[in-house]
């Protein structure tokens, strides 16, 4: 069996979903394709629970959007659903707080008044061919495998899939002691108190103490825990230094053991908290994600690599499609972030030609898997600029299936 | 009671890379404007009770005593700080 469609979006994360909701509202008959069962990527299955990237950098102005359009919708639709009227100011960035299951339903329900769109769930793209002047991409649900074709096509898989399936050329890969570390996030329910920064530094001390102590696995110091918008719900991210140098996200048996071992911390600190500080002592066990939160993988190559010095200087480009406002975030290790800040608080340009390459016409690219150095993709890879690029990519491929 | 000197806590800040400035740290710079965080902060308290064999109780770890190695080190050698 065949689908056909004007354009295919890859991967029903941040940047897919702004993909294909451009690219429906521009009238192309549109396919959603994602492997899991929900939209929204790491923002529902990984239970990343705040929206990064959204609004202006300058922190001494009222907090404003950065990039029009999808990413305002979306974020507006959180802070209905989460009742809040502003951003929070953390430190020398804005950040909206976004709880993944309202994600899944704004997600659901924005999808759901497009009639140009169609979303497929639980099925995994496992090949891609060129067909005349038509992309074909195997998939495979459940067994059953199924082709879906068409004009243009969007990857935004995060990893660089299309690449990766027909010419590695066109993508790249940090080395593995420079990925950016994977992460397990789980939230606890039944918690009690306020949870200020005060808070969190205390219930720090009480973990290295445990951890000297052998009471609690040494992973356990990468442990962070932030507020969700709800009350009696805290989230835990526990960062992994996941072998370190070893570390291969495309390797099933490393990502079994950085999945087993994130339950592990996260199970160990729910009873020791449970038994030691009293906000902790009715809560359940800790719900877990569908899956750990990778922070890096592959990304494309495209006609521009934006890097780490061109956001520094704030540059803006001709052909810039999307504006970056999140300091390079980077997590080389799990001993929490080292910053760079934008040099000025000014919003860096995203270029078209880090979407695209001009020798793989009707191919685009965004999200995690853009056209970006290692440094530029800890700023480019949060969510609210995810929306932006893909909401981006889902034009051009859309402008690319008329022209065919 | 150990007396630790500012640049001793700022050689193990450097040494364990707890913060990443461009700008050298200094006795009196702002760790928290140099990136200290509450991870940081962990791992912080973890090696100065390694190096310097002094204990930190969760109640004292206060943004008020990590505020720049001169304070922190002022604090860890002061005389009437508990020793548990
Ligand atoms: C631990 C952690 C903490 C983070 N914290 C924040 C934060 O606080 N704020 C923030 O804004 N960002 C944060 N980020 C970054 C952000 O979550 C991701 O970079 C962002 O979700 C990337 O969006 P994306 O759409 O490019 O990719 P993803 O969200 O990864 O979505 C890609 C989608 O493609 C699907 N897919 C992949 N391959 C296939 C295939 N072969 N077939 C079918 N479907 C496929 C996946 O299932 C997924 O749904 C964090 C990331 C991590 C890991």
């Amino acid at each position: 069996m065949t689908l056909e469609a004007d354009v295919i979006i890859a991967g029903g994360g941040s940047a897919g979903l702004a993909a294909a909701l451009a690219s429906a509202r521009g009238g192309a008959r549109t396919l959603l394709l994602e492997r899991q069962t929900k939209l929204g990527g790491m923002g529902t299955n990984a239970l990343v629970h705040t929206f990064c990237g959204l609004f202006h950098p300058d922190v001494s102005l009222p907090w404003a959007w950065l990039n029009a359009g999808i990413p305002v919708e979306i974020g507006q639709a959180m802070m209905e659903r989460t009742g809040q009227s502003a951003p929070d100011l953390m430190g020398k960035v804005y950040v909206l707080r976004q709880h993944p299951s309202l994600y899944a339903q704004i997600a659901d329900e924005l999808c759901a008044a497009e009639s140009n769109l169609t979303i497929l769930t639980g099925s995994e793209w496992t090949d891609l061919h060129r067909d005349g002047n038509r992309w074909q991409l195997d998939i495979m649900t459940r067994g059953a495998k199924r082709q879906l074709k068409g004009k243009a096509l969007v990857d935004t898989t995060g990893d660089a899939t299309g690449a990766r399936l027909l010419n590695p050329e066109w993508c790249q890969q940090t080395e593995s002691a420079r990925l950016y570390r994977p992460a397990y996030i789980c939230a606890f329910h039944g918690m009690t108190g306020t949870h200020d920064d005060g808070w969190r530094l205390q219930i720090g001390a009480m973990i290295v103490r445990a951890i000297r102590d052998g009471k609690l696995p040494p992973e356990a110091m990468g442990a962070g825990f932030r507020d969700s918008p709800f009350a009696g719900e805290t989230f835990l991210t526990v960062d992994l230094e996941a072998g370190q140098g070893e570390w291969d996200p495309f390797d099933p048996v490393k990502r079994a053991r950085v999945e087993r071992e994130g339950r592990e911390v996260a199970l160990a600190l729910w009873s020791f908290l449970r038994a030691e500080h009293a906000d902790f002592k009715n809560c359940p066990p800790p719900m877990l994600p569908t899956k750990a939160g990778i922070r890096e993988t592959a990304r494309y190559i495209g006609d521009y690599v934006i890097t780490g010095d061109d956001l520094g200087l704030s540059r803006r480009f001709e052909d810039e499609v999307a504006l970056a406002g999140w300091p390079m975030e980077k997590r080389e290790n799990a001993r929490g972030p080292k910053f760079r800040f934008f040099d000025e608080p000014k919003p860096g340009g995203i270029p078209a030609r880090c979407l695209f390459r001009q020798d793989v016409p009707g191919l685009y690219f965004a999200g995690r898997c853009l056209s970006a150095d290692h440094e530029a993709l800890a700023s480019l890879r949060v969510m609210g600029t995810c929306m932006a690029t893909g909401e981006a990519a889902g034009k051009l491929a859309v402008d690319f299936a008329s022209r065919c | 009671m150990p007396d630790i000197s500012p640049n001793a806590v700022i050689a193990l800040i450097v040494e364990h890379q707890i913060v990443e400035t461009d700008v050298p740290l200094t006795p009196e710079s702002d760790l928290f404007a140099s990136g200290l965080d509450s991870l940081a902060m962990m791992q912080l308290m973890l090696h100065l009770e390694r190096q310097f064999g002094v204990r930190i109780s969760p109640g004292e770890m206060t943004r008020n005593h990590f505020a720049s190695a001169t304070v922190l080190a002022r604090w860890l050698s002061h005389p009437n700080r508990s020793a548990t």
